[in-house]
């Protein structure tokens, strides 16, 4: 009797492990790495890139620290609004200034496209992706008709109307103003973009100009944040 | 009645730990694999129940059916023919037939021994 239980075990944990190599295998498969060279170099270099950023964030972060940790009180506090106030302006809660392109969007004159034919109309998808390549063309801010893009701004169709930051955009044109380092290069870029291709087929009119000065309003509805919750301080 | 038991949970926790995987041109034959022991299992826990068990018969059968099952879809592969589905029909069947006979044996005797009581 007792052989038989021993032989049962002994079955049941070869059908164990058979069922478990099955499951991990069925659940995450083994993926073959097919880039060619080219491609591991650019992934290399895009790793390494990325672990400069990471250097500079950590080497910036242990200097706040050590500000922290050095100074008296009225300098921590002065530190704390300091790094608050830069949050605020990395999350767009603050009016910016500075050299960029202003946009402007407007349907084509009726002449061009024919007098009987009705107003063309934005699709947001159109607006979405052109906020897409200004960001991929290292634009720094973004505001479309006086509202300020930021990370969480929705950009939708209501009854045919654009609502961006849940207000309805104005009539035509509309002013999009872009922040940049670079701002010639970005208006190079952006006027041969894809995006504005995709509004001239459209029947859009888009013009881009480098300006010195552009002003970009702050994002003035409340941030909610859902799905985040604070670190515990390690002591 | 632990021991199997505990036999099985121990064969999850090495299979699991032991991070090893198949590759997916494979995996097949070890879905059948798989099942072809449960069949053997099933097919030996009701064989326990009816008291014709027989070392042997479950000992070969379980390798047996393990080795026909992978070599049948081996096989299936190579002609062109989805041999392996006989398997799973096969086994499917006895896997179902072996717990409903087990269902019955169990009830049969818990309905015997609440009588006795």
């Amino acid at each position: 009797m007792k052989e038989r239980q021993i032989m049962f075990a002994t079955i049941a944990l070869i059908i164990g492990g058979m069922l478990a190599i099955q499951f991990e295998t069925t659940n995450n498969p083994i993926i073959r790495d097919t880039r060619d060279l080219w491609e591991l170099r650019a992934d290399l270099e895009k790793e390494k890139q990325r672990q400069q950023e990471l250097n500079e964030e950590l080497h910036r972060y242990s200097e706040l620290l050590n500000k922290y940790q050095t100074e008296g009180k009225d300098e921590k506090i002065e530190a704390m609004e300091k790094a608050l106030a830069d949050l605020k302006k990395q999350a767009g809660l603050t009016t910016v200034s500075g050299q960029g392109i202003v946009m402007t969007v407007e349907p084509f004159k009726d002449e061009l496209i024919g007098v009987d034919r009705p107003l063309p109309k934005i699709d947001p998808d159109m607006l979405r992706r052109l906020v897409n390549e200004l960001n991929r063309y290292d634009a720094k801010e973004i505001s479309i008709d006086g509202q300020r893009i930021v990370s969480k701004t929705p950009i939708r169709e209501v009854n045919g109307d654009i609502y961006i930051n849940n207000k309805p955009i104005s009539d035509f044109p509309i002013q999009i103003n872009v922040l940049a380092k670079n701002n010639e290069k970005l208006h190079q870029k952006i006027i041969a973009s894809p995006a504005v291709e995709e509004f001239i087929r459209e029947d859009f009119l888009v013009e881009s100009s480098p300006a010195a000065k552009v002003i970009l309003p702050a994002y003035d509805e409340d941030v909610k944040v859902k799905f985040m919750k604070p670190a515990k301080e390690e002591t | 009645m632990w021991l199997p038991v505990l036999g099985l949970v121990l064969g999850l926790l090495l299979g699991f730990m032991s991070d090893i995987r198949v590759p997916p041109e494979y995996s097949n034959y070890l879905s059948i694999a798989v099942l072809a022991a449960l069949d053997t299992l099933f097919g030996g826990i009701r064989a326990h129940l009816q008291g014709s068990f027989e070392d042997k018969v479950f000992i070969t059968g379980f390798f047996f059916n393990i080795l026909l099952a992978a070599g049948l879809a081996y096989l299936g592969v190579h002609l062109g023919i989805d041999l392996y589905l006989a398997a799973i029909f096969a086994f499917g069947v006895r896997l179902f037939n072996n717990i409903a006979v087990i269902r019955r044996l169990l009830i049969s005797k818990w309905t015997d021994s609440r009588k006795k009581a």
